[in-house]
């Protein structure tokens, strides 16, 4: 058993530094909030607990990336689903907590099965759990082994990443633990997945067939499309924001896909450029998805509810918060000059490169991924269009939108510093990336010492000397230019000061009340019936009526249909429950037949032996 | 003097105790079986002259000939019921099952080693045999007395097979085995005392009531 002497030894390479960089980026600033978030909230017992849980996930979080040992890194991931298990049911007077705890906890159980198996599959090659001797080892498996275990690993650590249509978990579990947890949650753990598909499959296991990546590039574009269409759908903030990270998590593979495609077609500036692409992406979306949360704490905190459809007007009384969520917010649905739009701006680069140099097949194909991305970014445009306006602008649809005050000071400066490296990494993308060169070129083993995708520090450029670059800062230059231009022209003009001041969304109409306002059910309906192939939409009316010629009154409700709970889950569900009702029927509680069961066993083992 | 005899005369027990309809015939069966085992160590130990196994035996005898069936009528008389044992299965119908078990027992061990020829051999058989008849015991008693009693036949079981395969467990094995029986009798003893105080029986196939 020489193989157990698990040597807890580190490597702290590219890689993992910049796994801790995102780990730290989003896990100071939110335990910095949970400061203000937990007072008040919580029995001062509870607050102590809430902290040990936080260290000891943000602990694990750290121990994962940084272990060189496999079978070291199996025990400290499972402790980091363990711990955000107990973070995901910390509200566990909850019937809510507990059953998004026993979908998270199942689903990732599922995973790490996966992973175990995985890992052991290699170890039968290399003899040893150390990550070098894991490399070594794969060398020698044969092809189809790979390729079993690049699935095995891909669906392992794509259940903790949520992709679809294993993201069923996601929905409930984020939210559903308090606000800080979940923007580490959503902003860093299911990154940590990530960590693991770089880490195995693409240094350790080697990219081996072109199919992989294509499957990686097809699941992530339905998890992209699929992840905003719900969050379309969604009026729980928070469950808006995890449907939103299945989408970020869909543009994350994208790239990573995209990478692993050409470096099978051998195109190494392009693999790299598209897992730097894919890197950009993953930490951009870790801050603006921390911040995200963030802000939906605060919400929460200041009106504790959670459904957008009871919420409004709270720029007023929440003016910080409300211009943290629109940073965010221009941030997440790619908006220049801020850092979603640099990472999505490289991804589509990388389609079109790719598409340059392919063949035919090949062109299709991305220019397809680089439509699906596009079409991505302008739901995503919409839906925060209906989160941030729903949330923040119109009139308060209830009395404790009303009555909502800005929250400490803890929470706002937390919320402040994410905004603020939003701001950083939409402007200087061409520092970062020449960090991430070092990373992608680690991960894949290319020398990347010659290349660059930048022409000088302030503008990218993916193809040396000619066609598209593109140059934040002035872009954010030009922005601040026009804008000024408008306000000029609006402040300059004669007539400005006839003014009529109205209700917010009163449409110069002066009777509205908030009752009367659009919602955010209204503003998705477009959607709703655009996508109806895909959402299944039905209603239920109900009419209460007095008498026959007057109703009292008139119910309406619409509901999409969750095509992957009752198609996939459902059924597998209610198959098991089914074995474990027929199991049920040899489990009389008699003492007697359960040794009989064992007697029988063994008369039968015995008999078997004979014959 | 051969150690068969006393092997053959645990087998005598065992189907002693299958046959035995009262709680106490069972007890003074399983007083004798574990009495036959003391005696076959013992005659091991003046063989082989090891020090070890004198104490192996000597714990053989405090346990299993004297606190354990002492301690068992003691609950007897304690809870005070009834002496019969309470069959699924007629205790002739139950001496033939063993029987046929006893048959499996000498098919299964002549898989894996000569039979016929060396004391090994035989008490391989009777070991089985005793396990096999030991759980059957728990399986077709209601009194839950018999299932500890099984459970301790199923060990005498088990030390005639360790030391006819294996030419016995390691010394502290032993020791912590005997330790393990004793203390798990003391704690199925209060386990029937307490039943009997709470549903005022013993009889193991009511308790299924208890299922959730």
């Amino acid at each position: 058993m020489g193989y157990f002497n698990a040597s807890m030894s580190f490597s702290f390479d590219y890689l993992s530094l910049f796994f801790l960089a995102v780990i730290a980026v989003v896990s100071v600033p939110s335990a910095v909030y949970s400061v203000g978030y937990l007072k008040g909230e919580y029995p001062r017992a509870k607050i102590i607990f809430a902290w040990f849980l936080l260290v000891m996930f943000i602990l694990a979080m750290v121990l994962v990336v940084t272990v060189s040992n496999a079978f070291v890194f199996l025990i400290v991931w499972e402790t980091m689903s363990l711990v955000s298990y107990f973070l995901v049911t910390f509200d566990n007077e909850q019937e809510k907590s507990l059953r998004a705890g026993i979908i998270y906890i199942v689903m990732t159980h599922v995973g790490t099965a996966l992973i175990t198996a995985a890992i052991l599959t290699m170890f039968q090659y290399s003899h040893s759990f150390d990550f070098a001797a894991l490399k070594s080892g794969c060398q020698i498996m044969p092809e189809n082994t790979k390729n079993f275990v690049f699935i095995l690993l891909f669906f392992g650590f794509g259940a903790k990443a949520g992709v679809v249509p294993l993201h069923i978990w996601l929905p409930y579990a984020h939210p559903q633990a308090p606000s800080h947890v979940s923007g580490i949650m959503s902003g860093v753990m299911i990154k940590i997945a990530i960590y693991g598909i770089l880490r195995f499959v693409i240094c350790i296991l080697g990219v081996t067939a072109m199919w992989w990546g294509n499957m990686i590039l097809i699941i992530a574009s339905i998890s992209c499309v699929v992840g905003v269409m719900y969050a379309l759908m969604e009026h729980d903030i928070k469950k808006l924001l995890a449907y939103h990270s299945v989408e970020n998590i869909g543009i994350i593979l994208l790239g990573i896909g995209a990478g692993m495609v050409f470096l099978k077609m051998d195109l190494p500036v392009l693999a790299v450029f598209a897992f730097c692409a894919g890197l950009y992406h993953l930490i951009n979306h870790a801050i603006f998805k921390g911040l995200l949360f963030l802000c939906a704490g605060s919400v929460y905190k200041a009106t504790g509810t959670r459904d957008i459809e009871k919420l409004g007007g709270l720029i007023k009384v929440m003016p910080r918060t409300a211009l943290f969520f629109l940073i965010g917010s221009i941030a997440i649905s790619g908006l220049p000059p801020l850092n979603g739009f640099v990472s999505e701006w490289l991804t589509l680069q990388a389609f079109f490169l790719g598409a340059l140099a392919g063949t035919a097949g090949t062109k299709i194909f991305m220019g397809l991924c680089a439509a699906v991305l596009a079409l991505t970014g302008g739901l995503a445009a919409a839906c925060f269009a209906k989160a941030f306006g729903v949330t923040f602008l119109a009139m308060p649809r209830s009395a404790r939108a009303a009555n909502a005050k800005e929250v400490s000071l803890s929470m706002k400066s937390a919320m402040f510093f994410l905004s603020l490296l939003t701001v950083i990494f939409g402007l200087f993308p061409a520092v970062i990336m020449k960090i991430l060169v070092k990373v992608s070129g680690e991960i894949t083993g290319i020398d990347t010492a010659a290349m660059s995708f930048s022409l000088n520090n302030f503008s990218l450029a993916p193809q040396p000397a000619n066609r598209a670059c593109l140059s934040n800062p002035l872009l954010a230059l030009i922005l601040i230019f026009f804008c000024g231009l408008a306000a000029a022209v609006y402040y300059l003009l004669p007539g400005r000061r006839n003014t009529v001041k109205n209700r917010t969304w009163d449409c110069g109409y002066y009777k509205l009340d908030s009752r009367n306002e659009y919602t955010a059910t209204a503003f998705s309906k477009p959607f709703r019936a655009a996508f109806s192939f895909f959402f299944l939409p039905y209603r239920k009316t109900e009419k209460i009526r007095e008498s026959f010629y007057h109703v009292k009154y008139f119910k309406y409700e619409t509901f999409t249909t969750p095509i992957f709970k009752q198609y996939i889950y459902d059924p597998i569900v209610n198959a098991i429950f089914m074995a474990a009702g027929y199991m049920r029927r040899i489990q009389r509680g008699s003492i007697h037949l359960y040794i009989a069961y064992i007697f029988i066993t063994l008369l039968g083992l015995i008999i078997f032996y004979r014959g | 003097m051969q150690i068969d005899i006393f092997l053959f005369g645990m087998l005598i027990a065992n189907f002693l105790m299958v046959a035995a309809k009262r709680i106490s015939a069972l007890i003074n069966g399983f007083c004798l079986q574990a009495l036959l085992l003391f005696l076959a160590t013992l005659i091991l130990a003046i063989r082989s002259k090891n020090i070890e196994l004198y104490i192996v035996a000597f714990l053989l005898f405090l346990l299993k000939v004297v606190l354990v069936p002492y301690f068992l009528r003691r609950i007897v008389k304690r809870i005070k019921v009834e002496e019969n044992l309470g069959l699924f299965v007629n205790s002739a119908l139950s001496l033939f099952l063993v029987l046929i078990f006893t048959y499996m027992a000498y098919l299964f061990a002549s898989t894996f080693m000569p039979v016929g020829e060396s004391v090994n051999g035989i008490s391989c058989v009777i070991s089985l045999s005793v396990m096999m008849t030991g759980v059957f015991m728990m399986i077709s008693r209601i009194k839950a007395l018999t299932q500890i009693i099984g459970l301790l036949v199923i060990e005498n079981g088990l030390f005639v097979f360790a030391a006819a395969v294996s030419g016995g467990m390691p010394f502290i094995v032993e020791i912590a085995i005997f330790f393990d029986v004793f203390v798990c009798v003391i704690i199925l003893g209060i386990f029937v005392y307490r039943i009997n105080r709470l549903f005022t029986h013993i009889d193991v196939n009511k308790l299924r009531n208890l299922k959730g």
